[in-house]
């Protein structure tokens, strides 16, 4: 059903259709909506779930992990500082192969003290063995919430939903709330075989000596590969029942005879897209919105890059001292390619800045220059900052 | 090689495959070490043992046990010193076990209900033994040589047997009801009695040696002591066992005003106490051993049974211990009074010990009388010349100075096993006997202090020389006291070894064979906590190999 | 009884144990760890029907090393920190599913002084249906022996050496049942593995309170203590006879009972067969200033918990520290 509503209280619902029986969660902003709204559906009755008000993110997580390690499905939320402070228990739970959903309402990371959008939280956690998922839209949000829990159970693995703070959580857009039915038809109820069950009791969590530690590892990196095969399967999957697809592992849009590619993540992708509808004069240009950062669709990006000779990489994190996050993983992954377009990377947006319309044409200048911009900060402004430090 | 499983769970369990008793430097066994009380028993009781079988419940078991060693426990129950008692661990913590209301409770108990002994009756063809002498040691003999498989004639001097059980223990300790029903019972087993026969006067020895294939000898002694003070000797001196034997058959007594026993043993007490109930105004018993207290060393301290001591006092016979006699006080051959001095067993530099008189310590006490009560000696002219010849065995007071009537039967219980070994062609048994468990080897932080059971004494205005003058203890203190038993040595089942191990090493095995836990050495690493932790003392730590 | 060892089959023994014991052997701890004994007793409390969730630390270690483990119940272990929030969680889902399993989380004194504590604090403040079990060897041995808030003042440490300068360690013994009554729990308690009966009968009463429920246990370590292991049971009863380390009950933070001391032992009885405490045996006036202090820190405990007024129920001697012929006792 087609309704307005904020995507905080949309993506509640997304997480309520999908029968969670343990929640729990931390204030944090711009999360806190999330689950505020589950508490107000569960005070209602509209939700037959536990809903435990941690100390902590860290407790919040680790709390979710027992539950789904007890046979529940189990759902948390959180943002910036929060998922800083979770880092070791979601590298744990990647590692002990539980299937958890979580959102992440991106935010930036301090200090200084930031309370605004951008993807620095969830990139510093792309390593933790999770699957990330992104999201350009309240609708994909809704969906991709709603697929995240059936790749979750399928793969055994951590899926982070990710989507921007306020500019998705807090924004008010028409958005369809798939019925329960629906729902229903596209998950089954929860099932995680390796739970902890006095009349099969296991041991979770053993120490594993260098002569094994090594086949975990592997074991892990391989599970995250062949989740792109159930990421798919999800979006299609779900297209059947609700007439949508959040885009797979990679989306593409715009001609294929374009020579220009512009490749983001999450809520950018929307203004992209009417950049390029205001901004026609520049010609075609292909935008590739990256779906799945983990696992990584190498084969799927190259394939969206196929015939293109320039492509820019914008994203809303870095890694000091190194460059753009994403721009480095695109650039090495199309170095396999037979003709690779020169690759521009740029991040922007960060800590709430404003990303304009009038970002997509500086963006494409780049292209005409005679080198390609390895990695810059499309929007600083230098002359804020003392000369020594520049 | 193991395949790794998703998440790196582990099976429940599986690290019973992992031999953790490699790692051992020590193992734990159980191993059975002596109680005290039982190294103690001259009967050669395990008093620990029948403690253990009451604690069950098993009264009947208990007195089977008791009776494999002491065939007359109703009566040491009531006239033994129990040593056992002296031994006994839980004196150095609280009281010792009334181990002799335990022998008397079961010994009387088998009197009421008619219990019999677990023997079988000897075969028509077995060896026959003769028995001399039905005192304590006799009747042990007979017994042991019948359990034994052995045919047995019993002779005695005397019309009845029991020897000095009869003749000398007068009833208000030793009641002829208890005595003749554990004397009827045991010559019930197939034993030949045959009174009024004297060796050597009725019945020779060579007789006996053309009939018996082996003798025991248990003729008690029966020769009074030598006694005298520096050659000093009264005309009308009597043994303090002369007139105890005398007033015990005739119940009469000569009357004395003030009489001086001399002497720190049973008889002494004894006869002090007849004495006394007959109306004889001053007892005084004098004797260099000490009276028994705490800081008092047992060998120091009387012979006499403490107990017996005890009521001696209260019936009002005065007690000069750690005293002799320096000097009879003579108006012509009849005595007035004595002189005694203090007395005291020192070591010498050669480390002997040596009774000293010391000066300055004299005191006069006037008496009319001067008792003797020193022990007899064996009447060696009819047995003298057969000690040592093969086939012939003595025991009981002839061959020892034990005096005791447990010591005696232990004697006799030894003669019986030498006996059957010397007809099987046996080298003789050694008896050494092990040492008994330490007090430090306890743990004694797992027994709770509980008041020891004490029979019921009749008050003093009460006692007369022909009633019994202690009871027996309840069933209730029976049962109380079998559960203070610090089972020295001796497994208990407490499961402390089974719930202590930080490695599950120690499991509950099958009792049937007595066991009532054995240890995983796959997996116990040897850290001796259980041997540590063992109330009793039954686990001990051997280095491995 | 003959001398010689029953031909008893071990390995079918195994099977035929009275109790249930959730803890089984080949596991990988030292000779003696009081540890490895007080899990192994409260699984014997509480059956197979509960789920346990184990901080990091010694009892997690030398249970759970792939492919092994030494756990007869379903067990997890995530992290340092986070036992109590993912018991939280577990007995969300119980609760949820409407399984009656129990739950009971387990923590060394490192992950339940320390760095575990905020965690624990939100557990408890939320009265979940938990157990948490701190075993409580006074300092980071899993890690080489270390330091923590629960080491006793003047205990040497590899963080907390004595030397010219130092004692051992300067600071005291956190007070953490106070925090732990602090947040008026059903109920709380400190037990120890010296006296198995007591530990049991809490294990049980917390198990059975509706909430949260915590039970301190005071678990030697032979290794970091530096006892020979034979003598962690006797060393734990003499923490316990000296006021050193109090056995009390709580209730929604009120100490209701307090086991008493029959005869109270001096401190240096404990502290001398341990080589933490070796330094306050030598001549010198700062020894025997801490060894004095360690005496009156004891003698505190006496008076604060009243451990020899008489007026509580349960005594050392009683059902705690005396044997019964015929066993079962224990179980």
């Amino acid at each position: 059903m087609l309704r307005p509503i904020e995507g905080s209280a949309a993506v509640a619902h997304a997480v309520a259709l999908c029968r969670p029986q343990v929640i729990a969660g931390y204030p944090i902003t711009p999360q806190t909506h999330i689950v505020e709204k589950l508490a107000r559906l569960i005070a209602d009755d509209q939700l037959r779930c536990e809903l435990i008000s941690v100390e902590s993110e860290f407790s919040a997580i680790s709390a979710v992990l027992g539950a789904a390690a007890a046979g529940s499905r189990a759902y948390t939320a959180s943002s910036a500082q929060g998922i800083l402070l979770m880092t070791e228990v979601l590298h744990n739970i990647a590692g002990l192969r539980i299937p958890l959903v979580m959102t992440c309402a991106n935010r930036a990371i301090g200090a200084p003290v930031s309370a605004w959008n951008d993807q620095q939280d969830s990139m510093v956690m792309r390593d933790a063995g999770w699957i990330q998922l992104y999201c350009a839209n309240n609708q994909e949000a809704v969906d991709t919430t709603i697929q995240a829990f059936r790749i979750a159970e399928r793969t055994e693995l951590p899926v982070m939903v990710c989507m921007d703070g306020y500019v998705l959580t807090h924004t008010l857009e028409v958005v369809d709330i798939p019925t329960q039915q629906q729902v229903d038809a596209f998950l089954p109820a929860y099932h995680f075989a390796r739970s902890l069950d006095p009349r099969k009791p296991i041991t979770i969590g053993t120490l594993v000596t260098p002569e094994f530690y090594t086949e975990a590892r592997y074991m892990n990196h391989r599970a995250l590969l062949r989740a792109q095969e159930e990421i798919l399967a999800a979006d299609r999957d779900w297209e059947k029942i609700s007439g949508r697809t959040s885009g797979g592992l990679i989306s593409v849009d715009g001609s294929d005879d374009a020579a220009v590619g512009i490749l983001s993540i999450g809520s950018v992708m929307g203004t992209l897209s009417d950049a390029r509808d205001h901004f026609a004069e520049f010609g075609p240009v292909k935008l590739i919105g990256l779906r799945s950062m983990r696992p990584f669709p190498i084969d799927d990006l190259k394939v969206a890059c196929d015939g293109l000779s320039e492509l820019i990489v914008l994203e809303r994190a870095l890694s000091p001292g190194g460059g753009g996050i994403i721009g480095s993983e695109v650039r090495a992954a199309l170095s396999e390619a037979h003709s690779p377009p020169r690759i521009h990377n740029f991040a922007a947006g960060l800590g709430g800045r404003d990303m304009p319309l009038e970002i997509f044409p500086k963006l494409l200048e780049a292209t005409r220059a005679r080198d390609a911009t390895r990695f810059a900060i499309i929007d600083v402004d230098t002359a804020k900052i003392a000369a020594e430090d520049r | 090689m193991p395949i790794l499983t998703r998440g790196s769970f582990a099976n429940a369990a599986t690290s019973l495959a992992l031999k953790t008793g490699d790692w051992r430097l020590q193992r734990p066994q159980y191993r059975h070490r002596s109680a005290p009380c039982a190294v103690g028993c001259p009967a050669g009781e395990n008093p620990q043992a029948y403690i253990a079988m009451v604690a069950e419940g098993n009264l009947r078991g208990a007195w089977e046990m008791l009776v494999a060693a002491n065939p007359l426990p109703a009566i040491t129950g009531r006239v033994c010193h129990h040593p056992c008692e002296s031994a006994c661990h839980r004196g150095s913590y609280d009281q010792p076990i009334a181990i002799h209301s335990v022998e008397r409770f079961l010994g009387d108990r088998a009197i009421a209900e008619g219990w019999n002994y677990p023997l079988k009756p000897s075969s028509p063809d077995a060896p026959r033994v003769a028995v001399v002498g039905a005192g304590p040691a006799g009747l042990s003999a007979a017994y042991h040589l019948a359990r034994l498989g052995l045919s047995v004639t019993l002779f005695d001097a005397e019309p009845e047997p029991g020897g000095l059980l009869r003749s000398a223990l007068p009833p208000y300790r030793l009641p002829r009801t208890v005595l003749n029903s554990e004397i009827a019972r045991l010559l019930a087993v197939g034993i030949a009695f045959k009174p009024n026969r004297r060796v050597g006067r009725d019945v020779s020895i060579d007789e006996l040696r053309a009939d018996f294939q082996a003798i025991f000898l248990g003729p008690g002694t029966s020769r009074p002591r030598e006694w005298s003070v520096d050659g000093t000797v009264p005309s009308d001196l009597r043994t303090g066992l002369d007139l105890l034997r005398e007033w015990i058959s005739i119940g009469a007594i000569p009357t004395y005003n003030r009489v001086a026993i001399i002497g720190g043993g049973n008889t002494a007490i004894d006869l002090a106490r007849v004495l006394k109930f007959s109306g004889v105004d001053e007892v005084h018993l004098i004797t260099f051993q000490a009276l028994p207290g705490p800081a008092v060393r047992r060998e120091e301290a009387m012979s006499a049974a403490p107990r017996e001591i005890g009521q001696a006092l209260e019936e009002g016979v005065t007690i000069h211990d750690r005293r002799g006699v320096r000097r009879l006080i003579m108006r012509g051959n009849r005595v007035v009074g004595v002189e005694t001095v203090h007395m005291k067993e020192l070591g010498t530099a050669t480390g002997e010990r040596k009774l000293v008189s010391f000066e300055g310590t004299e005191t006069i006490l006037k008496v009319d009388h001067v008792i003797p009560a020193i022990g007899q000696q064996l009447d060696s002219s009819v047995f003298g010349n057969l000690l040592g010849q093969p086939g012939i065995f003595v025991g009981g007071d002839a061959r020892s100075a034990a005096g005791t009537v447990s010591g005696a039967i232990g004697d006799g219980c030894r003669a019986a096993i030498a006996i059957r070994n010397y007809l099987d062609g046996l080298p003789p048994a050694g008896d050494e006997m092990p040492r008994p468990i330490a007090f430090d080897d306890l743990n004694i932080n797992y027994f709770d202090h509980a008041p020891r059971a004490e029979a019921l004494i009749l008050e003093v205005e009460h006692r007369s020389a022909e009633k019994e003058i202690e009871a027996g203890i309840s069933h209730q203190d029976l049962n109380a006291e079998a559960h203070r038993c610090f089972s020295c040595g001796e497994c208990m089942s407490c499961d402390n070894c089974w719930t202590l191990c930080p490695d599950n090493a120690v499991l509950k095995a099958d009792t049937r064979d007595g066991w009532r836990y054995a240890f995983d050495y796959d997996h116990c690493k040897g850290c001796g906590i259980c041997a540590n932790e063992c109330p009793v003392g039954f686990i001990t730590m051997f280095d491995e190999q | 009884m003959s001398s010689e060892e029953p031909s008893a089959n071990i390995a079918e023994l195994h099977h035929k144990q009275p109790a249930f014991r959730g803890l089984e052997a080949g596991h990988l701890a030292c000779p003696g760890c009081g540890q490895a004994l007080g899990a192994r007793l409260v699984t014997e409390a509480i059956g197979p029907d509960v789920i346990i969730a184990n901080a990091t630390g010694c009892l997690e270690v030398f249970t759970s090393a792939w492919p092994r483990s030494s756990w007869r119940v379903p067990w997890i272990h995530s992290l340092f920190e986070n036992a109590p929030a993912v018991a939280s969680g577990i007995e969300a889902a119980l609760k949820m599913q409407g399984r009656p399993t129990k739950v009971v989380a387990m923590g060394g004194d490192g992950g339940t002084f320390d760095i575990g504590l905020q965690s624990l604090s939100g557990m408890l403040e939320r009265n979940h249906n938990v157990l948490y079990v701190c075993f409580d060897n006074e300092g980071y041995m899993n890690t080489g022996g270390h330091r923590s808030g629960s080491t006793p003042h003047a205990a040497v440490t590899m963080t907390s050496p004595s030397g010219k300068k130092r004692m051992g360690k300067r600071h005291l013994k956190k007070d953490l049942l106070a925090i732990i009554g602090a947040h008026q729990i059903p109920y709380a308690a400190t037990a120890t593995v010296a006296y198995p009966s007591d530990l049991r009968a809490k294990v049980r009463r917390g198990i059975e309170i509706e909430g949260a429920a915590f039970l301190l246990v005071h678990s030697p370590c032979p290794l970091g203590w530096g006892h020979e292991g034979a003598l962690s049971i006797e060393i734990a009863r003499l923490a316990v006879q000296t006021g050193f380390f109090p056995i009390v009950e709580m209730e929604r933070g009120a100490v209701v009972n307090a086991m008493q001391i029959r005869n109270v032992r001096p401190v240096a009885e404990y502290l001398r067969p341990q080589h933490r405490f070796q330094h306050l045996f030598s001549d010198s006036p700062e020894a025997r200033e801490e060894l004095e202090h360690l005496q009156q820190l004891a003698d505190y405990n006496i008076e604060r918990y009243r451990l020899t007024s008489g007026q509580s129920e349960s005594r050392d001697t009683e059902a705690t520290d005396t044997v019964m012929r015929g066993g079962m006792r224990w179980s």
